[in-house]
Formats: C-alpha cells, sequence, structure tokens
C-alpha cells in the first residue's frame, strides 16, 4: 500500500486514542548478496523488505511500535501497541516531534551503475577475487569466504508537525577469507573493500592483500609478556576505535556510561590527536542528509588536537544539556527506539609513512588484527583485553610475526599515549556506522603472552 | 499462515528452471522489548515481524530469497527472480504435503502477550532495586526486559510441512558499580523458551544483586596477572569455552569446506578422554530449545564428543549434501531474512566426577574464572579468546584476591586435551550466538572444569 496514503490513516487513527504529535519512519530496502566457493555459487541471496515504524507522543511520553506487515490491517495494533508502550515511560524530559531543520544539505548517496550492475558481473567478480586468491600462492589451500554483496535503501521520516524527507542510498561491499598451509601450520587473514575499490574491479589486488597477510603470519608464535610500544595498524585500530565510539554518544554520558562526562574543553587525548565525524564524506557508507529524527545531518569535531570539543546528539540528549542535536539521532532499524550513535567518524590522518613508523621502532610490536572486541572490551570502563596478532619489530625492522598474545590497556589511556598518526586512513568493515583509522604508534601497551 | 495451495505453487515455480529441492520459511513474530534506566523506563518498542524465505537448491548450489512484501503477487515475483538463478532442466515432480505432528516438548503456561505492560515493568523494577540496594557503590543499573513469540511453518518440496511456535523471554541486568574516575560492570541475563511463568521459577531479587556482586567485586579487584597458567572455569556460562573453541568448529558451515581444524576427524580423539560434550535442542524449555529446527526437522539430543572421541558434527540440509551424511536437527536461522545452516542449541560439556572443591584444592596456582564473558574464535586454525568477567587468583589450593580485565586465549584442539579435571556440578547459561545465518538463543553449560595450561591475557597493569 502507499505509504503516503497509509501515514494519514495512522495519524487520523492516533489522533483519535489520544495521541498528540506523530511520526513515521519507513524503510523499503532490496539487497544482493553472493559468495563463491571453488569457482560454484555457494550462496546467491536477493531479499526485498521494509517495514514501518510508528511514534507519538501520549500523556508527554513517547511510546513506540513497528510493523513489517504494511498495510491497513496492521494500524489498529500499531497504535495500541505505541500507546501501552507510552504508558510506562517514565522521562523527565520533555520529548519532541521535530519540526524540521531550516536547510538540508544535498548529497548523493545513489550510484545509477551500481544500480544497473547486472548479477552476473557481481558473480564474475566474485569468481575472480576467488581465483585472484588460488593463484596468488601454492600455499593456499582455501577460500573459506568469498562473497559480495550490495543493497539498496529507501528511507523517510513523517510528521503530524509538517516534516517529510525521505532519501536514497545504494553500497557494496565484498570479503575474502583465506587460509594458507605450510607443512601442518595453518594461518588465515581476510580483506574486503567496498564499492570504491569495485568500480576499479580490482579483484586481484585485494585477493592478493589477503593471501600476503596469510602468508606474513607462517611461523608465528607468542612473544615473552610485557609492558611494548606498538603501532597499531589502520584496520585494527579502527575496530578499536568502533568499539569505544559509544563513549562519544551524550546518551551514553547523561547515562553514566561514559567517563567523558564533564570533559569538554579538557584534553583527553595527545596533541597530535584530531577526531572527525563526517555525514558527508564522499563514498563514506553511512552518509546521509538527515538523521533518523529529520535532524539535518553536520560534520563535527569530536577532538581537536586532543581537547574533546562535543559530543554526538539527539533532540533528546540536546535538549537535556541545552545544546543543538548534531544530526546523530540514530535508530538501528524501524525496530528500534532513538539512540545515538556516529556516522562516518574517523581519526584525522597525520604525515607519517607507515614505513617511517616501523623504522623509528627500537623494539616494539606492530598489531595487525585484534580478536573479541564484543567481549573482551569494556566500553564503560575503556579496559580491553584483546587477543592480537601481528610483528616483533626490533632496530626498525620486522623480526618475525606474533600471535597468541592479548595486548591490554585503557582506551582513555591509549587517546593519551598516542605517539605518532600516519597518514594510512582506513575504514572497518561497514555497517550502519563507518568508523575509520590510520596507523597509530601508541606507548605503554601490556602484553600477554609467554 | 499460507495455504497449502499457495506454498505449493511457490515451490512449482521455485523449482521451474531444474532445482532439485525449494523449501518455502514463513514467519510471524511479536516482540517486546523494554528498557530501564536507573530505575526509569526509558523507553518500549513492541512490534511485530512478519516475512517469508524461499530456498532452492541444485545439487550443491543454493539460492535464497526473502521478501515481507506479503501478497501473491510479490512472492511469486520473488520466486521467479530466484529461480532466474538456477540454470538447468525442470525435473518431474510431484508435490504432496504431510503434516509433520510431534509432542510439544516446549509447553507455554503463561504466554507473554497476555501480561500486561505493568506487570513486566514490575518485574523489571524488582530487579533494578535488589541491583541498586546491593551497594552504595552502584552509580546505575540497566535493565533489559524482552519477550517474543515467533510462529514459523517450513513447507519443502520432500513433502515435509511443520508448524512451531517458539515463545522465548529474557530479563538482562547490568549494575555498573564506581568509584572515583574507575567504573566496572557486572551483568546477568537469565532467560528461557517459556512464557511469564519463568520469572516463578527463578529469583529475581538475587539475580539484581548477583549482577551488583560482580560489579562490585571487579571495582575492588587487582590487576590480572598476564602469562601461561591453570585456569579454573566455573559452571553455567563457563561453558562459553567449549562453544567458541570448538563448538563452531563442529557446525558443517565450516567443516563441509574442510574450513574447520575437526574436519576428517570423526572416531579420532580429540579431547581429553574425561570431556564428553553434547548439543541437545530438545531440553524442555531450555533458552536454545525449539520443537522443530528451521528446516522443519526435529530437534535432537547430539553427542559431538564421547569420552575424547569425536562422533559427529551438526549437519543441515544443504552441508548433509556436500559432506554426505544426515542432517542432524540443527539447521537454525535468526529469521526469514536468512538462509538456515548448522548451529548450535544448548552446547554442554556432560558432567564429570570430580566435586568443585577438590578442582579448587588441587590447583597450586592459577586463575579461577567464576563467570565469563563473551568470546569469539576462528574456525580455521581454531584461534579462540574470550573475556573473563568475574575471576580470582587461587593459591595453594585457595581461592584468592579478585583480578580483573583477564582475557584467555588458546586454540581449541589443543584446549581440549588439556582439560584435566571435570567437575560434577553441571549447570547452563544463557547467550546469543552470532553467525552466519544471524543471531539465535543459544545455551552453553558445563560442570566446573579445569584447563591444564591458557595463556591468560592480563589487564592494564599500566597507568
Amino acid at each position: 500500500m502507499d505509504i503516503d496514503k497509509l501515514k494519514e490513516l495512522i495519524f487520523e487513527r492516533g489522533r483519535k486514542e489520544g495521541f498528540e504529535d506523530m511520526e513515521i519512519y519507513y524503510e523499503n530496502n532490496s539487497s544482493f548478496n553472493c559468495k563463491v566457493f571453488k569457482g560454484e555459487i555457494d550462496d546467491y541471496t536477493i531479499s526485498k523488505e521494509g517495514g514501518i515504524s510508528f511514534r507519538g507522543l501520549y500523556n508527554k511520553q513517547m511510546g513506540y511500535s513497528y510493523t513489517e506487515k504494511v498495510d491497513e490491517s496492521a494500524i489498529e495494533a500499531l497504535i495500541e501497541m505505541a500507546k501501552a508502550n507510552a504508558q510506562i515511560v517514565e522521562n523527565n524530559e520533555e520529548e519532541v516531534i521535530f519540526k524540521g531543520s531550516k536547510e538540508y544539505e544535498h548529497i548523493d548517496l545513489y550510484s545509477d551503475d551500481l544500480a544497473g550492475m547486472s548479477a552476473d558481473k557481481k558473480l564474475g567478480f566474485t569468481r575472480e577475487l576467488e581465483k585472484g586468491a588460488y593463484s596468488a600462492d601454492k600455499r593456499v589451500i582455501n577460500v573459506n569466504d568469498c562473497m559480495y554483496s550490495d543493497y539498496e535503501n529507501e528511507r523517510g521520516v513523517y510528521n503530524t508537525k509538517g516534516l517529510n524527507r525521505n532519501e536514497k542510498s545504494n553500497a557494496a561491499f565484498f570479503y575474502i577469507s583465506v587460509i594458507v598451509q605450510e607443512n601442518s601450520e595453518i594461518q588465515s587473514a581476510v580483506a574486503f573493500g567496498t564499492y570504491r575499490d569495485f568500480k576499479d574491479l580490482d579483484a586481484e589486488s585485494v585477493a592478493k592483500r589477503a593471501v600476503d597477510k596469510a602468508l606474513s603470519y607462517l611461523g608465528a608464535k607468542s612473544i615473552k609478556s610485557g609492558t611494548y610500544t606498538i603501532l597499531l595498524e589502520n584496520f585494527a585500530s579502527a575496530d578499536l576505535l568502533k568499539t569505544f565510539s559509544d563513549i562519544f554518544s551524550a546518551d551514553n554520558v547523561q547515562k553514566g556510561r561514559s567517563l567523558l562526562k564533564n570533559k569538554l574543553g579538557e584534553a583527553i587525548g595527545s596533541m597530535s590527536l584530531t577526531i572527525i565525524d563526517d555525514p558527508f564524506m564522499t563514498d563514506g557508507v553511512a552518509s546521509r542528509s538527515f538523521d533518523s529524527e529529520g535532524v539535518a545531518s553536520e560534520r563535527i569535531s569530536l577532538i581537536e588536537e586532543g581537547i574533546l570539543q562535543g559530543l554526538l546528539h539527539n533532540l533528546k540528549t540536546a535538549k537535556k544539556d541545552g545544546v543543538e542535536s548534531t544530526g546523530h539521532g540514530y535508530r538501528t532499524s524501524y525496530k528500534g527506539a532513538i539512540t545515538v550513535a556516529p556516522s562516518n567518524l574517523y581519526i584525522q590522518p597525520g604525515l607519517n609513512t607507515y614505513e617511517d613508523m616501523v623504522s623509528s621502532m627500537d623494539e616494539g610490536l606492530i598489531i595487525t588484527e585484534l580478536q573479541g572486541l564484543h567481549s573482551g572490551a569494556n566500553t564503560i570502563s575503556g579496559d580491553f583485553s584483546l587477543a592480537a596478532k601481528g610483528y616483533y619489530v626490533k632496530d626498525g625492522r620486522i623480526k618475525r610475526p606474533v600471535n597468541q598474545i592479548t595486548i591490554a590497556g585503557n582506551f582513555y589511556n591509549v587517546l593519551k599515549n598516542i605517539e605518532a598518526i600516519g597518514e594510512d586512513l582506513a575504514f572497518t568493515i561497514p555497517d550502519m556506522t563507518y568508523i575509520g583509522s590510520p596507523t597509530l604508534k601508541i606507548k605503554n601497551i601490556a602484553v600477554a603472552g609467554e | 499462515m499460507l495455504n497449502e495451495k499457495f506454498i505449493e505453487d511457490i515451490i512449482m515455480v521455485a523449482l521451474s528452471t531444474g532445482g532439485d529441492f525449494a523449501e518455502i520459511f514463513a514467519e510471524d513474530r511479536y516482540n517486546t522489548e523494554i528498557m530501564m534506566i536507573g530505575g526509569k523506563v526509558d523507553n518500549g518498542v513492541s512490534g511485530r515481524d512478519f516475512g517469508v524465505g524461499i530456498r532452492i537448491f541444485k545439487g550443491f548450489n543454493s539460492v535464497y530469497a526473502y521478501t515481507n512484501q506479503y501478497n501473491k503477487d510479490a512472492l511469486m515475483d520473488m520466486a521467479i527472480k530466484a529461480s532466474e538463478a538456477i540454470q538447468g532442466i525442470k525435473q518431474d515432480i510431484v508435490l504432496g504435503f504431510t503434516r509433520y505432528n510431534y509432542k510439544n516438548i516446549n509447553p507455554i503456561e503463561c504466554p507473554p502477550s497476555k501480561i500486561g505492560n505493568s506487570q513486566k515493568v514490575a518485574l523489571m523494577r524488582e530487579a533494578h532495586e535488589a541491583a541498586d540496594n546491593y551497594s552504595d557503590s552502584i552509580s546505575q543499573v540497566t535493565v533489559r526486559y524482552l519477550d517474543y513469540s515467533q510462529n514459523i511453518l517450513v513447507a519443502n518440496s520432500e513433502g515435509r510441512l511443520a508448524e512451531d511456535e517458539r515463545v522465548r523471554t529474557r530479563i538482562a541486568i547490568q549494575s555498573i558499580a564506581s568509584k572515583d574516575n574507575e567504573m566496572q560492570t557486572g551483568s546477568y541475563s537469565p532467560g528461557a523458551h517459556m512464557g511469564f511463568e519463568f520469572y516463578d521459577k527463578i529469583d529475581i531479587k538475587q539475580c539484581g544483586e548477583e549482577a551488583s556482586r560482580i560489579a562490585v567485586t571487579m571495582l575492588n579487584a587487582g590487576p590480572c596477572p598476564g602469562g601461561k597458567f591453570p585456569v579454573i572455569i566455573d559452571n553455567k556460562f563457563g561453558g562459553v569455552i567449549f562453544h567458541e573453541a570448538c563448538g563452531h568448529g563442529l557446525e558443517a558451515t565450516s567443516v563441509a569446506k574442510k574450513g574447520s581444524v575437526f574436519a576428517d576427524k570423526i572416531g579420532q580423539q580429540v579431547a581429553s578422554d574425561i570431556v564428553t560434550a553434547i548439543d541437545d535442542g530438545t531440553i524442555p524449555n531450555a533458552w536454545g530449545s525449539s520443537n522443530i529446527d528451521d528446516e522443519g526437522e526435529p530437534t535432537r539430543k547430539n553427542i559431538l564428543i564421547e569420552n575424547g572421541i569425536l562422533k559427529n558434527y551438526m549437519v543441515d540440509k544443504l552441508n548433509a549434501r556436500r559432506m554426505g551424511m544426515n542432517v542432524t536437527g540443527s539447521a537454525r536461522r535468526q529469521s526469514y531474512k536468512f538462509a538456515p545452516t548448522s548451529r548450535m542449541t544448548n552446547t554442554y560439556i556432560a558432567t564429570g566426577k570430580s566435586s568443585p572443591a577438590d578442582i579448587i584444592s588441587n590447583t597450586e596456582f592459577g586463575i579461577y574464572a567464576k563467570y565469563m564473558g563473551g568470546g569469539s574464535v576462528n574456525p580455521a586454525t581454531g584461534d579462540f579468546n574470550f573475556a573473563v568477567m568475574e575471576g580470582y587468583l587461587v593459591k595453594n589450593g585457595k581461592v584468592d584476591r579478585p583480578v580483573r580485565g583477564a582475557t584467555l586465549i588458546g586454540n581449541g584442539p589443543d584446549i581440549l586435551h588439556k582439560i584435566d579435571m571435570v567437575g560434577n556440578n553441571l549447570e547452563y547459561g544463557q547467550g546469543m550466538c552470532g553467525s552466519v545465518s544471524g543471531t539465535i538463543p543459544t545455551d552453553v553449560g558445563q560442570p566446573m572444569i579445569r584447563v591444564s595450561k591458557i595463556i591468560v591475557g592480563g589487564g592494564s597493569g599500566v597507568e
């Protein structure tokens, strides 16, 4: 059913049931995924789905509901569920349905080229990716994951205050995981890319990147426990930042779940550290012109030269702090309540080349991969203790690969202990947020091994 | 949910290009989730998921399509689009469905839909108060309540037609203890394949206190030494070690493509002979149980490892073809948005002979992990890692001071051989397991075990 017509019926019903301001958020998605295994199509998935979320103020409290069965029969349940939910909420702060920002940036998030790409071409690329890995080295015994995926998303916010915005975007992503074997030793590594890489049809170099990395781990063993200076490689550093990006949410700060309370204007990181959230970034997977509440997006500095400059806000947290929303209202999908989350958030790259950073180390470790980020990192205390892989460096040169170690520290201390920042900005595997970092040189990291 | 004639039409279209198997999965699910922060309800969200997935095989090839545009034309259109990915010649297939009947092993006494929001909030408040009143150092308590009722229908070209209703509820309590500029957390999150009667079977006050006790203990804990030690892992959620270190490597998902260190090892000794490990989807009302799996197969009790010998894998239909093995009732998926694959249900190490007191008194120096956090594994290498939520030093056969920030890392096959004591206090803990077919509820479990040597990553000793 047509969303325009449906929304009027929903609002009408809501008014009858006692709701004041009301809002509809909707999404329509379609996706394509394929996986190749030994030249054969191992997985081929297509989808077309969506849903609508309703929220509204009932006795000044916000009630939420959603449905994936989008038709007239859903209206009654939608309103009733939202009403029942509003009746239990105990917020002291005033909740608002937003009338709209003055201006919105015009950004193009939709590639016609990508939309017009045939399934055969995508499959062909995925096959090449796998072939590239097998032909890169004889020691590649298995490509256990070789996939391509893309999606189209249309989302919109309509409300009874007159807001009416929608946006359409598409993106592509591919991923390869390779296993290499020498004698009885097995190592593995992954590489991935987004549409930007896909455009150049650069399957071979991405495959080679995964293979080279896996091969470089052959002969890895643990290392003596101790305190080391580390080079946290760009992808690993971006993963760590992603894990702790929640600390910049004003919602978490207000709820006592971040240690950044009362730290605005204070030095919380090394002088060389600047962290930016840029929703307008070209090729940024999380780029957008408005957030989930319809607030215009803006580019902001969270940390500038080590000083905490701002936090990420939605309408509710901004009101509580007496500031304007930064346009970071976020919902995981039409199923979720409004929270706060970054868009494209990254540590601004410095001037150091990777090679210079390695050669400047007397003794230390290069950390290329971190594991267990969802369990070994405490976003509230900042403590982390994570399984890691990488290389041992002595006198400015890589000596051997290292595995079976953990690195431990506190993220707030890491921010202060950054000694140098590389030029090689790279981003994590994209999802709803897109987090990036260059390689960082960090002192005083506790390493546990033998 | 869907009538048989319509299912038949869809399956015939799906097979029109030469597929040799087709399946339809329909899901209608009601969710409720309520968040309470600092004793106040922050928000409640409820809604309905509704969609259909269509799967087609041709040999080892698999195509999946899903949609929640619920009308005949849209579904037919998806079936046609999916079938276009198969290139072959239509085979002669005669369809006829037999409804699969079974005895319900997960009876629900009190459906959550019959319980008002205010009763759910009252429960949460009780948990909050117990957690908050536990100690003055508790600075924040978050209580998350959820329940859902998932109705599924599976039908396939082999004639199977089966339906199941999965009703689950869980309450997750997280406490934060603070002093100076430091915070530590503790959490306790019981759940079951049950209705609201679950909360008559547990002591909610005790759950809240337990979350806070962990947080306060960790606030007063010292740094954990790093190095290689014996580690004692307690029962309940401690079973996450087997889940991560071995369970994932026994899923056909990674075995079929030889992407697992356990591939081709059936009949071989893969663990010390005091280890027996089981995946059992039939434990009545357990968090990871269901009557049928998401391919319409009855769930089973599968012995994976018996006295150290590898006996079986967890196998789904597609991988059964690849491996030439039988399915084990292990196919699971988060929702219609995922094609199913082999996954764990309730996985545990069977009870052993040692008493917990004996295990501790026989350990001269090591770490005692009372509660585990989560973890992950690379099935290709078997390398795993997981976090210790509440840990202690063990000295001279006694539990000594608490330690914080410990991580255990190791290699699955290696660790299995190093389990040198298995306790007699088997219990289960609830978790959410994320993998290729989405995030699904699973129980982990074990009695207390001891691993003779494991690398312990210490907390940050450096300030």
